[in-house]
């Protein structure tokens, strides 16, 4: 029973997800965008060969991630009394004032789910390139991909803009470590998640497999 | 070219959802993906019905986010609370306009253009019009791509809440248009999500086969 169309990259097939379109991928240039042929959609970068660079990029965002997130992204000083914020302690503020919706929505676009992602896809990242076929892969690659819209920590970085002009008149703001390492971290989050193709690394994880019977 | 395309759910064939890989079907509604092992379907399931129960759900929700204060300011025992039209005149008065423009466009404007056009995608595909899909699915992508943005307000509000705390001086405290708020953009952005753009393609009249 061989419900398998997809033979190999080079002669591959792909439906776009947005029109249902069936197509041939196009041969064009490695790291170049493909789009679909027939609403215009863009679908997927063809990979650019190794895995090294997204892989270098996936744990520079881990190093940085820790950063932004212990050191405080802002202190605000006002009449002599000071009070400093990082990410967490935001969320942890609500959860005290009895208000954990609203610490669960704060902290789970701009840590928990960003965190995951990362971590996870440093994972699979890591498990493709040194071949180890670790065994949840194929899962936390699933789970990345689900989570991936759900991940606002750019969304937060604007936030932390309009905070700090809000605030900037009120009261003496002296930007904290984590404001700087937040602000890398969406950079190098950005871009790391540009760089890759969440498509093509299901074709490095294996040759489709050999229909069963 | 257009009458090159051939739509996969013709000839019994899907997209996985999970990872891209193309499945033939096999004449049954739903399959396992034979690389990822999620489930492939045709079209998601009951997409329209969904997506328009979210949605009106989200439009529901828009209102309190408006109408309800989203900050509380107590200072020195006066308290004042600001919904987010007042934060916008706020700001257009003191001559901030570029930021009351970026806070105006991401917590009004934004929301409401985003529910207006998932409502429209899906009148469009319940009528069976046959007309402007491309532009419908790119409209539809805008809303995916724009849509996550309105949250801004509600990291605003959180963030300045935490640090004005200074006792009885000053302290600012989240109203209840933020959770209305967040709510909205949770449920405007599952709407889209459980949309199947693919339907908006489905009624076009078979192409030519060719290939």
């Amino acid at each position: 029973m061989d419900n398998v169309i997809t033979k190999s990259p080079s002669d591959s097939m792909f439906v776009c997800h947005h029109c249902d379109a069936l197509q041939r991928t196009p041969e064009i240039e490695p790291g170049s965008t493909i789009n679909c042929g027939c609403c215009g959609s863009s679908l997927f970068r063809v990979s650019s060969g190794t895995l090294d660079k997204p892989l270098a990029l996936i744990m520079a965002s881990m190093i940085i991630f820790v950063i932004a997130n212990i050191y405080p992204i802002m202190t605000l000083t006002m009449v002599g009394v000071s009070q400093s914020a990082t990410i967490t302690g935001t969320a942890l503020t609500f959860l005290n004032q009895g208000n954990p919706e609203l610490a669960a929505v704060i902290w789970l676009p701009s840590v928990l789910i960003p965190g995951v992602i990362i971590c996870g896809l440093f994972y699979v990242l890591f498990s493709i390139r040194y071949q180890m076929n670790w065994r949840y892969t194929r899962p936390i690659l699933i789970w990345v991909s689900r989570l991936l819209p759900w991940g606002m920590m750019d969304v937060f970085f604007l936030g932390i803009l309009v905070a700090l002009v809000k605030l900037v008149d009120l009261a003496d703001i002296i930007l904290g470590l984590g404001f700087y390492a937040f602000l890398a971290l969406i950079f190098v989050y950005a871009f790391t998640i540009s760089t890759l193709n969440i498509h093509a690394l299901w074709d490095d994880m294996d040759p489709v497999p050999e229909p069963s019977h | 070219m257009n009458n090159k395309i051939l739509r996969a759910k013709e000839l019994g064939i899907a997209g996985c959802h999970a990872c891209g890989q193309v499945v033939d079907m096999q004449s049954l509604d739903v399959a396992k993906c034979p690389r990822c092992d999620s489930v492939v379907h045709f079209r998601k399931h009951n997409s329209i019905n969904r997506s328009w129960a979210f949605l009106i759900s989200a439009f529901i929700m828009y209102i309190p986010a408006n109408t309800e204060p989203m900050m509380r300011t107590t200072s020195l025992g006066n308290e004042s609370a600001d919904t987010i039209m007042a934060g916008v005149i706020y700001f257009l008065s003191h001559g901030d306009w570029p930021l009351a423009l970026v806070i105006f466009a991401a917590s009004v404007m934004l929301p409401l253009l985003k529910i207006m056009a998932i409502a429209y995608i899906l009148i469009s595909i319940q009528r069976g019009s046959s007309i402007r899909k491309s532009e419908n699915t790119r409209l539809y992508n805008l809303a995916e791509v724009l849509g996550r943005w309105s949250m801004l307000d509600v990291f605003v509000v959180g963030l300045i809440a935490t640090l004005v705390q200074l006792g009885e001086l000053t302290t600012i405290m989240p109203g209840a248009a933020c959770m209305a708020f967040a709510a909205m953009v949770v449920l405007t952005m599952v709407a889209e999500m459980v949309l199947d753009p693919k339907l908006i393609w489905d009624q076009v009249e078979l192409p030519n086969r060719v290939n």
